[in-house]
């Protein structure tokens, strides 16, 4: 899994342990045992998977106890941990949806052939208010075919979600995928939630045909790189794609031109500059990138100076909105930016990493050569798309002098690119 | 926008009724708490950016770790991380807080959400702990009236409890 946030807490593991063991009434203001179930991920081992499968079965019913309970069940569940599957299995008759939720994922990350649990996995598709797409997830990632009939009743359910996991679902069990188009089509879906949602279910369903609409899908390029990326790896090493039928696709979401995208809002009436800035800052990146295509059409001119103070003021430090505004410096070929890109380039915060490979197709954007070294450099990290991001910007600039570091990389995806040009 | 009033109003006409007693009370217990809600509305609203701002501190200033120079989560960056994640959910928070309902967290911030983050293992405790911070923080009448408190109150319980 993705290590990038394991220290968070700083923690020994006898911390972890000796906090989540420790009874509410007895908790030291400054602890948090909720922290502590978190943080055990962070050590496989036999003393913290019975120090989890304690607090699963601490069944206080008050709020602080019960968050705490699921994410323990999430932790066990991530840590694979079969001898805690008995224990888990006891939190599916729990009367709290969400303890139900994490404890079908958690058998669905541990795996079983049991019947009898699975059976009890899907008899929840029978019961109102649960998280039914996460039960059709794990039922269909451990087969369990009888489960079938029971799923195809959610494939016209009024949350589009849920339907679209049903769908894929039914056409992973039978193999037959003639709805999958039902499940693309979600991609456009007016919640952003539902369009990130159905590109899962793509990937899941293992749907390689999806790779072009999955590209134009309005949410953020993390989506869609992983899932082109897990698509990608599914589909090469099982013979049924290549590296050229997806790299177009592939090229397009690193470049991420908002053109490129079909967008699901629209403005009325063409805002101010004020307001799209202000628009940078949305959680659903599909108005972001309205906002961005706006102001390249409409504010090439003005758009920099605001770009710059908006920066200053607060981009700096929201992730989100400093991402676009590292694109718009790109697309607006704005020299005097030059700094501020290298410095986006090599930022060292995690939640900032998808800036990084933005910052390197914005330097190829503004085709300063004095960028080719920096982005030379990002070829030893180990962030595939900043490393594939920075391959096209040196192509852009002209110099392939970093071919050869990515030749030997360890990533089959930058390996690949690489040969494109010996 | 689901809420207590289009609740009812969907269920009796799935079932092709007029609303029942029943149905009736939930709509004027809803009316009746309006005015404490709007009024944790308004403070919320006025005072946004310095609830989040506190809540983050909380968090930063608990898990002083965050602060190390150099650490992936260095003070500014982590804290506004926080800034931009809890503001989505207080605005959310305030949203339901005219509505009435629970609408907007369950359509805009939980449906889906608790899956994203698992798959993309993204850390919810910092905003657990943020969110948690807000609820024991709010004082009546320092901050807003008793009433207008239980009810912003009620909802930080539920985008805590809906998050973990």
């Amino acid at each position: 899994m993705d290590k990038r946030f394991s220290g968070l807490f700083n923690l020994t593991e006898e911390q972890a342990i000796a906090i989540l063991d420790t009874p509410i009434a007895q908790l030291n203001e400054d602890d948090s045992r909720y922290v502590a179930a978190a943080h055990l991920v962070n050590f496989p081992t036999e003393r913290s998977i019975q120090a989890l499968m304690r607090a699963v079965q601490t069944t206080d019913r008050s709020l602080d106890n019960r968050i705490v309970r699921r994410k323990s069940i999430e932790t066990l569940g991530r840590l694979q941990a079969k001898e805690s599957l008995s224990a888990i299995r006891t939190c599916l008759q729990d009367e709290d949806c969400y303890t139900v939720e994490n404890a079908v994922w958690a058998i669905g990350e541990i795996g079983t052939e049991d019947p009898e649990v699975l059976a009890e996995v899907a008899q929840l598709l029978d019961k109102p208010g649960q998280t039914y797409r996460v039960i059709i997830h794990t039922l269909t990632k451990l087969n369990y075919q009888p489960a079938l009939d029971r799923i195809r009743r959610f494939t016209d359910n009024e949350d589009p979600p849920t339907a679209s996991a049903a769908i894929s679902a039914v056409c992973r069990l039978t193999g037959d995928m003639t709805q999958m188009q039902q499940v693309v089509e979600m991609l456009q879906h007016s919640n952003v939630l539902g369009r990130r949602l159905s590109i899962q279910d793509l990937i899941d369903a293992r749907y390689y045909d999806a790779i072009p609409q999955i590209s134009r899908c309005p949410v953020s390029l993390v989506f869609r790189l992983r899932g082109i990326r897990q698509l990608a790896d599914a589909g090469v090493a099982a013979g049924k794609l290549t590296f050229e039928s997806v790299r177009p696709y592939l090229e397009q979401v690193l470049r991420d031109r908002p053109e490129d995208l079909d967008l699901v809002h629209a403005y009325d009436r063409t805002p101010t500059l004020p307001f799209l800035i202000r628009e940078l800052y949305e959680t659903d990146f599909g108005r972001c990138y309205l906002a961005t295509k706006t102001i390249i059409e409409h504010h090439a001119e003005a758009a920099p100076a605001a770009l710059f103070a908006t920066y200053k003021e607060e981009a700096y430090g929201d992730y989100g909105a400093h991402f676009h505004v590292v694109k718009l410096f790109g697309w607006l070929k704005h020299a005097p930016a030059y700094d501020l890109l290298v410095e986006a380039l090599h930022h060292p915060q995690p939640q900032f990493q998808k800036s990084r490979a933005a910052a390197a197709i914005a330097l190829g954007e503004l085709g300063d050569s004095r960028a080719i070294l920096d982005l030379k450099a990002c070829l030893a990290t180990k962030i595939w798309d900043l490393k594939y991001a920075a391959l096209m910007a040196l192509e852009r600039l002209g110099d392939l002098s970093g071919v050869a570091i990515a030749a030997d990389d360890e990533d089959w995806l930058i390996r690949a690119k690489a040969s494109l040009y010996s | 926008m689901k809420s207590v009033v289009t609740t009812v109003i969907a269920a009796a006409d799935a079932a092709g009724r007029f609303p029942s007693t029943s149905d009736l009370e939930s709509v004027q217990g809803s009316i009746q708490r309006s005015a404490a809600r709007l009024e944790a509305a308004e403070k919320l609203a006025a005072n946004l950016d310095n609830v989040a701002k506190e809540a983050y501190d909380a968090c930063i200033k608990k898990y002083s770790y965050l602060n190390n120079a150099g650490e992936a989560n260095s003070t500014d960056t982590y804290k506004a991380k926080c800034a931009r994640d809890i503001k989505h959910y207080m605005r959310l928070i305030q949203y339901c807080l005219v509505v009435g309902g629970t609408g907007p967290l369950d359509e805009w911030g939980i449906s889906g959400q608790r899956e994203v983050y698992r798959a993309l293992g993204l850390p919810t405790a910092p905003y657990v702990e943020a969110l948690s911070f807000a609820r024991n923080r709010g004082c009546a009448p320092r901050d807003m009236s008793p009433q207008a408190l239980s009810e912003y109150n009620t909802l930080l319980d539920y985008a805590i409890n809906s998050l973990s």
